[in-house]
């Protein structure tokens, strides 16, 4: 994790043990995790540089704490966002509710967040279809009506892993064009203010 | 300073009445002008009489002036020649303010003088580039003497000149626009100096509109290379909030003291909650995770002492490593979010970091915006922000406690080491143990006391008893054998010479003869 500049923020939504920090190590570093290993000190916060077309862009990806208990704090987080991604467990039910949660709130409070659904643990389903508890057509209508991009991956084999940064990437690229130019990159001009108070102050 | 200047004769008549009331004998010599102008003088003047301590008063303050003047010249002189000597004298921004300030005490006059002397002077060596910054300088050393706020020291820090001398080192490199970098800043640190008393957003807000305008100028500059800007721009930032810090930190028009009072208090009462309880992975009897526990937690207290927002982030962010750490040996593996967030609230808790909730305004207030909104330090700093929220909304549900044990726990009625759960300071263990040891032998050492002080009582008590005892003793044998003074059998009455026991009186015996 050097000192890199990074031009988009990348937030990381989902319940805990959707595999969130997988998905992020997977892509970062091409493996998935069995078994202890020390090479990185932490997860939490990783810089890559994808090239697209002639431009160098770098995605700051913000790993978030999905337990319950910190909720009410997730606001902070995914503020100034341009992508988010939120994850849910293709066998666990529950954990696609809780995605729709998150949906919501960055629909209300982050509107040029970009939302990508990510189901998660696809080689679970690969190995046993009985396993799967969130159907694919349902997330793909519920994608559709809030206008996301919908993907299901796993990190154990890597399947559309890089796919999804990647489009996370040519997307902002694309839009970074039209919304950059006015906005100079960084728009804390107006939401400085609210950076920390919205969320902290009661 | 009214010149009431008394003749002797007509003092002489108001004294001598009065001395005749009071009785007050003041040979009148004592009363003159020490100059002897045939005036009295006063002792507030020195025995001197109005005029003449006037006279000499000016004497003595020009005298003053001059000599200021002389030493700021040979002050400035030295200076030029040491600036000539590098060929850059960077140091002629600080000093030349100080070597100034003497001469601010002469009439104004004298001081546009010296003003104008020095700009010449200035133009025609080689520092041309510092002549913004020293003409800049009298106009504010005046204002600032003008209104002198306790808050605003005159003297500028030993911090505020190193980072100034840096600044001006760094945009030599940049030659003509480092120049008007230079200007520019000087200039807003200025026009901040006047705007004290708006408030702490709008105070954000000028800062956050300079570092703007001057990016973005800077972009146009340097061709887009965002790197180019950003390094000049951190050295815009430093340079400007160390000299603003006193200012602008914690402003007095905000509630940013209060607030900071109350995340302390807060802290402290939650200073029951264990490692258990928020679910941390760290295992802090392993002395690795102990010493990096140990380590951010220095680090995070240390973000008060620093003056720049780069450089509190970077305490943060270096807080951060040493949790990742402690994690990533506990469980050997990576730090995730929901591993680092709760390990982050636990050294906040353990820590309860001075003014945190100020440094945090602070840091949202005067950061470079792209710094706090995308990168590493920003995403440190915005789980600060998230462990400083929880704090303060922290429940019982919060901590998988039940509201009654909650309510049990802020009162103090329980302690942190309840029966049955491991104690939550390892390093207290050793403590806390020793602290028993010492209370057993204390407790030992009174009964031994008690002892001693019985031993003591009942032998007083033998005492007194035997000196009874002995009284007693003494009295029965006397009682026993009462004291009789017998007559001396010799003794010789010479009064009673008829008495028997006298051998009859020797009879003169008659010789005839």
């Amino acid at each position: 994790m050097t000192a890199m500049r990074v031009d988009v923020k990348v937030v990381m939504l989902g319940k805990e043990s959707v595999g969130k920090t997988s998905l992020v190590e997977r892509y970062v570093h091409h493996r998935f995790l069995v078994g202890p290993y020390q090479n990185t000190i932490g997860a939490a916060f990783v810089a890559k540089a994808i090239n697209i077309g002639e431009k160098m862009i770098t995605l700051g990806i913000w790993d978030t704490a999905g337990s319950e208990r910190y909720e009410a704090m997730s606001r902070i987080y995914y503020r100034g966002a341009r992508a988010a991604i939120v994850c849910y467990d293709l066998t666990d039910s529950s954990s696609f509710l809780r995605a729709k949660f998150w949906v919501k709130e960055l629909q209300t409070f982050e509107e040029h967040c970009k939302i990508y659904l990510c189901g998660t643990k696809n080689d679970l389903i690969e190995a046993d279809r009985s396993m799967r508890q969130v159907d694919y057509h349902d997330v793909q209508d519920f994608a559709e009506e809030i206008g996301a991009h919908h993907f299901e991956t796993s990190s154990k084999t890597g399947n559309n892993v890089d796919e999804l940064f990647i489009k996370v990437a040519l997307d902002f690229s694309n839009s970074a064009l039209e919304l950059m130019r006015d906005e100079k990159g960084v728009d804390l001009g107006h939401k400085k203010d609210s950076y920390f108070y919205a969320c902290c102050h009661h | 300073m009214c010149s009431l200047r008394l003749y002797p004769a007509q003092l002489q008549h108001t004294m001598s009445q009065r001395s005749e009331r009071r009785g007050i004998h003041v040979d009148q010599s004592e009363l003159l002008c020490k100059k002897g102008c045939g005036y009295y003088g006063n002792a507030a003047w020195q025995g001197l009489c109005s005029k003449c301590w006037r006279e000499e008063y000016q004497r003595a303050r020009q005298r003053q002036i001059q000599e200021d003047w002389a030493l700021a010249e040979k002050l400035q002189r030295e200076e030029d020649a040491a600036a000539y000597a590098s060929s850059h004298g960077s140091q002629a921004t600080p000093r030349s303010q100080t070597s100034q300030t003497p001469p601010s005490l002469a009439p104004f006059s004298k001081f546009e003088e010296k003003k104008t002397n020095e700009k010449t002077r200035k133009v025609t060596t080689v520092k041309k580039f510092f002549s913004p910054s020293s003409r800049a300088a009298p106009k504010k050393d005046s204002h600032e003497a003008k209104s002198h706020s306790p808050s605003f020291p005159r003297q500028l820090s030993v911090d505020s000149e190193r980072v100034s001398r840096e600044f001006v080192e760094f945009l030599k490199n940049l030659q003509k626009p480092g120049r008007e970098i230079h200007k520019q800043s000087r200039l807003f640190i200025e026009s901040m100096a006047m705007k004290k008393d708006l408030g702490a957003d709008e105070l954000s807000e000028c800062v956050q509109d300079f570092y703007q305008n001057m990016s973005d100028r800077l972009m146009s500059h340097f061709k887009g290379s965002s790197e180019k800007v950003e390094r000049v721009m951190d050295q815009v930032e430093k340079y400007i909030m160390t000299r603003l810090y006193k200012s602008v930190f914690c402003p007095e028009t905000t509630d940013d003291e209060k607030k900071d009072l109350a995340t302390q208090h807060r802290i402290r009462a939650l200073h029951w909650v264990t490692i258990q309880m928020l679910c941390v992975p760290m295992d802090e009897e392993n002395p690795e995770v102990a010493d990096s526990v140990v380590k951010a937690i220095t680090d995070v207290i240390e973000m008060d002492s620093r003056r720049v927002p780069r450089d509190k982030l970077a305490c943060i962010t270096s807080c951060s490593k040493h949790i990742f750490n402690a994690i990533r040996v506990t469980k050997g593996e990576p730090a995730s979010a929901d591993d680092f967030l709760p390990a982050l609230i636990y050294i906040v808790l353990k820590a309860n970091p001075p003014r945190l909730h100020s440094n945090i305004q602070y840091i949202t207030r005067f950061c470079t915006p792209s710094r706090l909104m995308a990168g590493e330090d920003g995403y440190y700093f915005t789980n600060l922000c998230c462990a400083v929220a929880f704090i303060e909304k922290l429940d019982a549900q919060s901590l998988n406690l039940s509201p009654e044990d909650f309510e049990r726990h802020m009162c103090g009625q329980v302690s942190p080491r309840g029966p049955g759960e491991a104690a939550p300071w390892p390093h207290a263990g050793p403590a806390l143990s020793q602290l028993r040891r010492n209370l057993e032998l204390l407790s030992s050492l009174e009964t031994r006391q008690q002892q001693v002080m019985d031993g003591a009582h009942s032998l007083q008590a033998e005492l007194s008893s035997w000196q009874e005892s002995v009284g007693r003793e003494v009295q029965e044998i006397l009682e026993k054998y009462p004291l009789e003074i017998k007559p001396h059998a010799s003794a010789i009455d010479a009064d009673n010479a008829d008495s028997d026991l006298l051998p009859p009186p020797l009879q003169p015996q008659v010789f005839a003869g």
